[in-house]
């Protein structure tokens, strides 16, 4: 579990199936892979879980852009507490329960390594709280929303011309 | 110390019941502190409070009329923004304007 914690976090965005794909797999998803991995240390006594844990900023990229990348590059964006294999937190759970059921990619950041990235997200969409879940670019709520438009099945047309879940081959 | 928490407790559930009622002119204010339910929860522990943590919140006002779940929600964590920056850490909340509950 802590080495997929820590590919999380070094490979910034986890999809189904990405969580168990090499580094260089999701560098080629995202087209820049490149700036995930520019700051992995060389040294071979690292531990995984004792690297600098905000490579995303030691990457260039500020954190209101990379926050505007996640939502505009991924059909579903889910910021939560822990990871979706993992969540630390029911109402993050409850999250990923209901996407899960619509079979589309879930691509998801993990707020609680990374402050900054919390402060970020909270300010990019104006909301206090976690779980943040973004489809198609557009910040649709929190748990209780995406709950709730499950149920009205409002959730459903939203999600409707998301490309379904594929095994990714890449 | 059972009775001091307990007074704590009140407190913030009744700060949130007057900040949402002036805020928002709520018809109905329903306010429940369900701290306990999440108890475990790590950054409930790592925060050191004994409570006044996760509330329910249940308001009905006719400011919601023609406004998305997401802009009504966003109306009760505005009214709110002082204690979400003092420990509240989070809201489960109905938002229904009186039409929708007369409907029910």
């Amino acid at each position: 579990m802590a080495k997929s914690l820590s590919n999380a976090l070094l490979m910034g965005l986890t999809g189904l199936t990405a969580a168990r794909s090499s580094r260089i797999a999701c560098g080629s998803l995202n087209g820049i892979g490149s700036r995930y991995f520019a700051t992995v240390p060389n040294d071979p006594d690292t531990h995984d879980d004792f690297k600098p844990k905000n490579k995303i900023e030691n990457s260039g990229i500020s954190l209101a852009d990379l926050v505007e990348q996640d939502v505009k590059e991924n059909p579903v964006m889910l910021y939560m507490k822990g990871v979706p294999e993992f969540p630390q937190c029911g109402f993050s759970s409850l999250a990923v329960r209901v996407l899960k059921h619509y079979n589309v990619p879930i691509s998801s950041r993990n707020i609680l390594e990374d402050a900054e990235l919390k402060s970020a997200v909270k300010a990019y969409s104006h909301w206090p709280t976690f779980p943040q879940i973004f489809i198609k670019g557009e910040f649709i709520g929190g748990s209780d929303i995406i709950m709730n438009m499950h149920q009205s099945g409002e959730l459903k047309e939203k999600l409707k011309d998301v490309a379904a879940n594929s095994d990714k081959t890449a | 110390m059972a009775s001091r928490a307990a007074i704590a407790m009140l407190s913030r559930a009744q700060r949130i019941k007057s900040n949402l009622q002036s805020a928002l002119e709520a018809s109905l204010l329903e306010i429940e502190d369900v701290s306990h339910q999440h108890a475990s929860h790590a950054a409930v522990r790592a925060s050191g409070s004994d409570g006044e943590t996760h509330f329910n919140v249940k308001i009905v006002s006719t400011k919601f009329e023609g406004k998305s779940l997401v802009n009504r929600h966003r109306m009760v964590y505005d009214a709110l923004a002082d204690e979400l920056q003092s420990g509240l850490h989070a809201l489960s909340i109905v938002a229904k304007t009186p039409q929708e509950i007369a409907k029910k």
